[in-house]
């Protein structure tokens, strides 16, 4: 019998939903396709735990008690530790926030991960009574994933890919703009995944190389699919 | 697309898991509380603590002032409107707040009847005491619950004891073995007979978040609620009553995060400075019990 390769997709623990992430990840694993994997499924609140992850989710809360929390408690440089030793990272809602270069809308003292080359602002469509739910077709990249129920919970939005990547975008006009101070580069270029035609084409679904950022909760559905490329695509990094 | 959903409404409160929801009276305290990490605020005129005291009715918030903290901080703000009184809740969804509060905290204006949440488009979260309270709020389509505790006391054994009230009633609806049974325990609790089976079906899980309330007033308390089993913690007068509101409010988001490390617990729980008062829950004469408000 061959040694299984042993898989640990962490889910970031710090505050919000991230119970829901590994639900979904246990259940996008369990047909029969993962036989030479061992999967493991973490919360991860320390550095320790952090360093034990092939991969990481961060998951939806507030981005400004996410930044806060990570600051105070000796997260911020592993976790932009780890996304400069180029290890696959999600983040979804919130997760996409703190994944940004740089953020409108951003709290004083919020911090970012800057690990894609992206301006995100936060609460773009509005507050609470603005939150909606869509049946979006990701067709273009997840095969066959024509009709996903997304739910959006005061999202925040793509509004801008830095480019040439690594540069940042100073903008004289807006001066609640805040930067991350990782300096990282991430060698990819940003592809834009899925954008809202009926919502002043709003970027909500970005990758670059084997970072992937979502406005939407893919955790709040029922359907597992999403992970499972993640899963397939990013950690493994291979398409079944 | 749809916006009037219970996905929507209870998924904002899945995303405020693992955090501190914070009571604050102006945009000052608000920004306290953002700054130290709070998930959500509840905007109100006066804490627990001194609404105990005045003596006098308790109603909703004037806007203006729940305006001013909107304005201030971009996380969650939550309001409060008394049991029943639908109109304090149409009033404050046109002012368009993230999330209503039912508070038995506030006079009840209604002694009978709770009010009809899932008619609303903005989320509720309401207090209870026990498994009838929690059914009973979730029929109504609250999005989230708290245990009710005993607000403005800074005693933790109320919200201790709903937890287990309510976890003890879940063990014991999850043991019964016949639908007679069953039925007659919904009956007993004076609950939708759909909804008992349904929480028996999911092996005890709520279909909303359950966040402690009601009477915490440090890490530990904070840390003692989540190692219970609930998903966060409302923190009442017990920040804003302390000597120190910005280190006791960062400690306390630190411990439900940490909850389970009683080393950080120790570090958290250090140098804090003179807490609230508090009063003890026993001394109280049963008309100055709080959490007996709603049904």
């Amino acid at each position: 019998m061959t040694e299984l390769k042993h898989i640990t997709i962490g889910v970031l623990a710090l505050q919000g939903a991230f119970v829901e992430h590994i639900r979904h990840l246990a259940n996008a694993i369990k047909n029969g396709q993962y036989e030479e994997y061992h999967f493991s499924f973490p919360q991860v609140k320390t550095p320790e735990e952090l360093a034990t992850c092939d991969a990481l989710i961060i998951p939806g809360g507030e981005s400004t008690a996410m930044s806060l929390i990570a600051e105070r408690t000796g997260m911020l440089s592993p976790l932009m530790d780890f996304i400069n030793l180029e290890k696959p990272v999600w983040g979804t809602c919130a997760g996409l926030i703190f994944l940004a270069k740089q953020c409108v809308n951003g709290k004083e003292g919020q911090h970012f991960l800057g690990g894609m080359d992206i301006e995100v602002t936060r609460n773009a469509f509005g507050r609470q009574m603005d939150s909606f739910i869509a049946d979006l077709d990701f067709s273009d990249f997840i095969d066959g994933v024509n009709m996903f129920p997304t739910t959006f919970i005061r999202a925040p939005v793509v509004s801008k890919l830095l480019d040439p990547p690594g540069a940042i975008h100073k903008r004289d006009t807006e001066a609640s703009i805040i930067y991350s101070k990782n300096t990282y580069c991430n060698p990819h270029k940003v592809q834009v995944l899925k954008l809202l035609e009926d919502r002043n084409g709003f970027i909500v679904a970005v990758r670059q190389g084997n970072k992937l950022g979502t406005s939407f909760h893919p955790e709040l559905s029922a359907d597992s699919r999403f992970h499972k490329w993640f899963v397939d695509e990013f950690v493994l990094g291979k398409s079944y | 697309m749809s916006q009037n959903t219970f996905q929507i409404k209870a998924g904002l409160a899945q995303m405020l898991k693992g955090g501190v929801i914070m009571d604050v009276v102006n945009a000052e305290q608000a920004k306290i509380a953002e700054q130290a990490g709070a998930c959500a605020v509840m905007a109100l005129e006066r804490i627990p603590a001194d609404m105990r005291n005045s003596g006098q009715v308790c109603r909703m918030s004037d806007p203006q002032m729940i305006k001013e903290i909107m304005a201030t901080v971009s996380i969650p703000v939550m309001a409060k409107c008394r049991i029943g009184h639908f109109v304090e809740a149409q009033v404050l969804e046109a002012l368009e707040i993230d999330y209503i509060d039912e508070s038995e905290v506030l006079t009840q204006a209604d002694r009978l009847h709770h009010i009809k949440k899932d008619v609303f488009k903005v989320p509720f979260v309401c207090g209870a005491r026990n498994l009838g309270e929690a059914l009973r709020r979730i029929a109504e389509g609250a999005a989230m619950l708290r245990t009710k505790g005993e607000a403005g006391t800074g005693d933790i054994s109320e919200a201790v004891n709903h937890i287990n009230l309510i976890q003890g009633q879940i063990a014991h609806a999850l043991a019964l073995t016949t639908d007679e049974e069953v039925e007659a325990y919904a009956k007993e609790l004076n609950v939708s007979l759909v909804l008992l089976k349904q929480l028996i079906a999911d092996k005890g899980k709520f279909p909303v978040v359950n966040f402690a309330a009601g009477g915490v007033a440090t890490p530990s308390d904070a840390a003692l609620c989540m190692q219970m089993g609930c998903d966060g913690v409302f923190v009442g007068s017990g920040i804003f009553k302390s000597k120190n509101p910005a280190k006791l409010a960062k400690a306390i988001v630190n411990a439900v995060t940490h909850y389970n490390d009683p080393v950080k617990l120790l570090e958290y729980s250090t140098d804090l400075g003179e807490l609230m008062f508090g009063v003890s829950v026993a001394e109280l004469k049963p008309e100055q019990m709080l959490s007996t408000r709603g049904y």
